[in-house]
């Protein structure tokens, strides 16, 4: 039996730790003020490369890395916290501020301590109220104890921290997006390059950071390097010659919902395998899993068949889906799938920004397709065609029987690709909301063909069993290389 | 300087250029919507796709690139030695792969989604580009069942339409109204695929602010579709029907160059036409509406003269020998010719040798538009002095030996002395000031040539029909020293003639030697005789205009 590992979420549930005094009793600022003490900037800058730390926003990206974009001579540059967290099925985030608020000032201090940074805006998602009703006091609180405002704690560093609420767009939690939005105008994100490190908040290097990233700073700097990276597993990164560590250190605050016996938010080390992730919620509610949402709505689906995969950055992309935010959603065996992508799919109609095309027109239309197909009016054609499928190569080719054309399914699959191309991982859009639409839609669809081709031939929604509704693994695999010439198959 | 390889084609382009632009340079078209040289580039249509090459390390070879560039961001500069593409090229891109011609296609097909297809009812068929695109990039078939959007049709201003179903929301308008006009008066409302343009309005769908500024109408020029539409033109005449001649606009000394677009029965539209160092790619709302005055009803078409105290029409020859007489038996000193900052250089070059060779005179004035209101835009200014060729008349009036140019008082001090006085006018309908209308009451014989009956025709004892812009060769001068060519276009209504033939008329029925066959002859003898103006001769100036070298 795995068991918790309460870093960030330590003393979440001390009574009054939103208040400094308590806060400080548990080491609070201790942190900062060895930062202060005992490192220079650039220290601080190395420790968090050397930590391997990853933005736990969705993306993934090494924060270190991106702290070595930021140019060190142009001046001001800021820090945006983004704490617009509306993934849904997460909702990690949300406690740190309404309970913690203090341990995310810290991490801003340490963060601004690193970069030099001045000022920080924290981007707070308009609907977390108590969120930022919390913040605002602990902040106001750290101006009184001197944490922040002009010359911290007789440093001479100057620290400003300003929270913003944002208007409801689930855009706005993409960093440009939530930059426009900061600044005032409609938040529709930018095209990159130029990216927020170098050109970000008024037009000045901007360090973008999650929450839950700033969150990890003062436990880095606590307790050091070593500490941190002995948490989670490291990967050699074999695309490279030769092959290069690639880590996914520290803990993860998991937010699993969904047919499990205790939801709710779990800090555990990177690298557990989805059952255990299951077990530790409390085991699953229901008969058997039928798959897995890994990293929040926009996660391409897992299977029965990939309870296996380890739930960190690196090997939830090479089961060709994300960790994301870490909102993992547990579905039994009385979820219909259909019916879980039109859910999503509306979300996600509603939440396009309408900026590039693609995405305007695209998302609706899968919508409206998936509306169809759940509605009982998916199309079928009458006549059959060569069905493809795994040859004895084991590659994808025409296997000599035949099958029957779902019209609407390849409509589906067609529409999505053309928003964003879950197979080649390219995209049309102007940000990654695209791919966000068109890998849950596409990898639904396939992973779950069964039950998608039993809604339009019954002309109702029809729940399989799990064993029925899931297409194998192999299968998929092939279908996705099918484009690929062989020699590079394997690659 | 960068070289880049386009497609199969090697090609120098200038640093800081983008794909778009470099293409469109060598004749391959990258189709855009968002775009548009004038405006910042959000790149958001997604349409100008294009395909960057780029080395990759592992396989020692340069390959597409992962991701496709959009083609209007995308610009090139000079790579280091050591990053030189197979050796020697600094950017390599095609726009002409299947992967590209794929991205164009679904592009397109996104874009036609929730369009209504109504070509066969909208003003922009013809020279829409989302028409023309669909035909060579798109798919021949919609796969969308569903009800499409239908946004309501908008009113945005005096002169624009919004057809909101037929718009791609380029927000080509959006930024116009933001970055040139600098009066942002468009933005979009709504989110996602129910995205429309609109003005500020109020929760009852009043409008607060209406897009009334005066460079609205580039925003239907902009605009790539049948979006925004001018109701000026709205339901006049398909575009493929119109004629068009690149001219320059008369509506103030700015001199923006204008294309004009005409049938044989009239001036349809005016369009702005590209200047960099003019009006870049905007006219004003004044210049691109103030053509009515040419298909006036009322425009004079036959010469008139005065019979027992009314103006009576009459045949040229009469009109000429009445003319004639009273200018042989007038002393010089007596007479004061006018020329007229609305009329071409031709026709004032004309004019002042008519008085100076012919009549003997020194005694000339310029005649035109009182001032208006300057209206100055972050990157557009409409100048308040609304003749367009001031400057042009003024060197030329004054150009031969010992004549003066009176302007303003003087002007109408020396005509209220003066016996009889030939002023040519011109240009839209002019009110006359007290002053001016109580000089011109005291001269004994006054003739106009002019193109409207207007407070100065009601004055005249002759008055001789002239033409407009459209209907006559020649060149102005604008106020920062551009020469530019106006062309012909539609003949003059009715027996209307060539302001200078008129001239040359009267100087040869008055036994003077002056013999021009074309505008271009004349512009010949300014070049010669005019100094500034060597370099002005209609072959030099063509389309884009010369800058004269003093100014």
């Amino acid at each position: 039996m795995v068991e918790e590992r309460r870093i960030l979420y330590e003393h979440l549930d001390v009574p009054d730790i939103n208040t400094f005094d308590v806060f400080r009793q548990y080491d609070g600022y201790k942190r900062f003020e060895k930062a202060i003490a005992e490192y220079q900037p650039e220290d601080i800058a190395k420790m968090v490369m050397d930590s391997g730390l990853k933005g736990r926003g969705g993306a993934g990206f090494s924060t270190g890395l991106k702290w070595s974009f930021v140019p060190r001579d142009i001046k001001p540059c800021y820090l945006c916290c983004n704490a617009d967290e509306s993934e849904p099925g997460t909702f990690s985030n949300r406690y740190v501020l309404e309970k913690n608020p203090h341990l995310l000032i810290e991490g801003i201090l340490i963060c601004c301590y690193a970069m030099g940074i001045e000022t920080t805006y924290v981007y707070i998602r308009g609907e977390f109220t108590l969120g930022k009703k919390m913040l605002d006091a602990a902040i106001k609180e750290a101006y009184e104890k001197g944490y922040l405002g002009k010359d911290v704690r007789g440093t001479g560093l100057n620290i400003d921290i300003y929270t913003h609420p944002g208007a409801g767009a689930y855009i706005c939690g993409e960093e440009t997006g939530l930059i426009e939005s900061l600044e005032g105008k409609r938040g529709q994100p930018r095209n990159k390059p130029p990216f927020p490190a170098v050109e970000g908040v008024f037009s000045k290097p901007t360090v973008v950071q999650n929450v839950e990233t700033l969150c990890n700073l003062p436990f880095i700097v606590g307790n050091g390097v070593e500490w941190y990276t002995k948490m989670g597993p490291t990967y050699a990164d074999t695309r490279n010659d030769p092959p290069t560590p690639d880590p996914n250190t520290g803990t993860k605050l998991y937010c699993i919902s969904g047919d499990v016996n205790e939801p709710g938010v779990y800090e555990l080390d990177l690298g557990l395998t989805c059952s255990e992730l299951i077990e530790v919620a409390g085991g699953l509610r229901g008969e058997e899993v039928k798959a897995v949402i890994p990293g929040g709505s926009s996660a391409p689906i897992l299977t029965h068949y990939e309870l296996d995969t380890r739930l960190d950055f690196t090997s939830l992309t090479l089961a060709k889906s994300m960790l994301g935010s870490g909102g993992i959603i547990v579905m039994n065996e009385t979820r219909n799938i259909v019916d879980c992508l039109l859910n999503i799919m509306k979300f996600y109609a509603h939440e396009s920004c309408g900026q590039c095309t693609p995405c305007r027109w695209g998302t609706p239309w899968v919508r409206d397709i998936v509306q169809r197909i759940a509605d009982g009016d998916g199309r079928q054609d009458t006549i059959t065609r060569p069905k493809f499928g795994v040859t004895e190569s084991g590659r994808w080719g025409d296997t000599g029987e035949t099958e029957e054309i779902y019209e609407d399914l390849d409509l589906l699959e067609s529409v999505a690709n053309n928003i964003a191309n879950v197979d080649t991982m390219t995209w049309n859009t102007i940000c990654v909301f695209g791919i966000a639409v068109s890998w849950p839609a596409v990898s639904y669809m396939r992973k779950f063909r069964p039950e998608f081709e039993a809604a339009i031939r019954e002309g109702k929604l029809v729940t399989l069993p799990v064993a029925e509704a899931t297409v194998p693994p192999e299968e998929n695999y092939a279908y996705q290389q099918r484009f690929i010439p062989k020699e590079f198959a394997d690659l | 300087m960068a070289l880049v390889k386009l497609n199969d084609l090697e090609i120098e382009v200038e640093d800081g250029t983008n794909i778009v632009e470099a293409a469109r340079e060598h004749g391959i078209e990258v189709p855009h919507y968002c775009y548009h040289p004038g405006l910042s580039r959000p790149a958001n249509c997604r349409m100008c796709l294009v395909e960057p090459y780029v080395f990759f390390p592992p396989a020692g070879a340069i390959v597409p690139d992962r991701q496709l560039a959009t083609g209007c961001t995308t610009t090139v500069r000079t790579a280091p030695p050591d990053r030189k593409l197979d050796g020697k090229y600094d950017f390599i891109v095609r726009t002409d792969s299947e992967r590209v011609k794929k991205a164009r296609e679904d592009v397109l097909e996104f874009l036609l989604v929730h369009h209504p297809l109504d070509c066969p009812v909208c003003d922009q068929a013809g020279e829409c580009d989302l028409q023309d695109y669909s035909y060579r990039h798109g798919h021949d078939k919609s796969r969308y069942l569903e009800v499409k959007n239908v946004p309501p049709k908008k009113d945005l201003g005096p002169d624009v339409l919004l057809y909101s179903t037929r718009c791609v929301v380029c927000t080509r308008c959006i930024r116009f109204a933001q970055e040139v006009s600098g009066t942002g008066e468009l933005g979009l409302i709504n989110r996602g695929s129910h995205d429309e343009i609109d003005i500020p309005r109020s929760h009852d769908g009043k409008p607060l602010q209406l897009l009334d500024n005066k460079l609205a109408g580039n925003v239907v020029d902009i605009c790539p579709v049948g979006a925004l539409i001018s109701k000026d033109f709205l339901f006049k005449s398909r575009p493929w029907f119109l004629e068009k001649a690149n001219s320059v606009c008369t509506g103030c000394s700015v001199g923006c160059n204008i294309t004009v677009e005409y049938k044989a029965d009239g001036v349809y539209r005016i369009k702005p036409r590209f200047h960099e160092d003019i009006n870049q790619h905007w006219i004003c709302d004044d210049g691109r509406l103030g053509y009515h005055y040419i298909n006036s009803d009322d425009r004079l078409q036959l010469p008139l003269k005065r019979v027992d105290d009314e103006l009576t029409p009459t045949h040229w020859a009469d009109a000429l020998s009445v003319i004639t007489e009273q200018l042989s038996e007038a002393e010089a000193d007596d007479i004061v010719v006018i020329g007229s900052a609305q009329a071409t250089n031709e026709d004032n070059y004309v004019l002042q040798q008519f008085a100076h060779d012919v009549l003997q005179t020194t005694q000339l004035g310029l005649f035109g538009h009182p001032p208006g209101e300057e209206h100055k835009f972050p990157q557009f200014t409409i100048e308040a002095d609304k003749n367009p060729n001031a400057a042009g008349a003024r060197t030329i009036l004054g150009s031969a030996n010992g004549n003066v140019v009176l302007e303003g008082d003087a002007l109408w001090e020396k005509v209220s002395d003066a016996k009889i006085v030939y002023l040519v006018s011109g240009g839209p309908e002019r009110p006359l000031a007290d002053a001016e209308k109580a000089a011109l009451e005291n001269v004994d014989f006054l003739i106009v040539q002019d193109v409207l009956p207007s407070e100065v025709t009601q004055l005249a004892d002759v008055v001789l029909p002239g033409t407009t812009f459209v209907e006559k060769d020649g060149t102005i001068t604008n106020s920062t020293g551009w020469v530019q060519r106006i062309r012909k276009t539609i003949d003059p209504p009715g027996e209307a003639r060539i302001d200078w033939e008129i001239t040359q008329q009267l100087a040869k029925q008055l036994d003077g030697e002056m013999n021009y066959r074309f505008a271009g002859e004349i512009a010949l003898a300014i070049a010669e005789n005019v100094p500034g103006y060597a370099d002005a001769t209609h072959q030099n100036i063509g389309d884009a205009g010369i800058k004269l070298a003093d100014s």
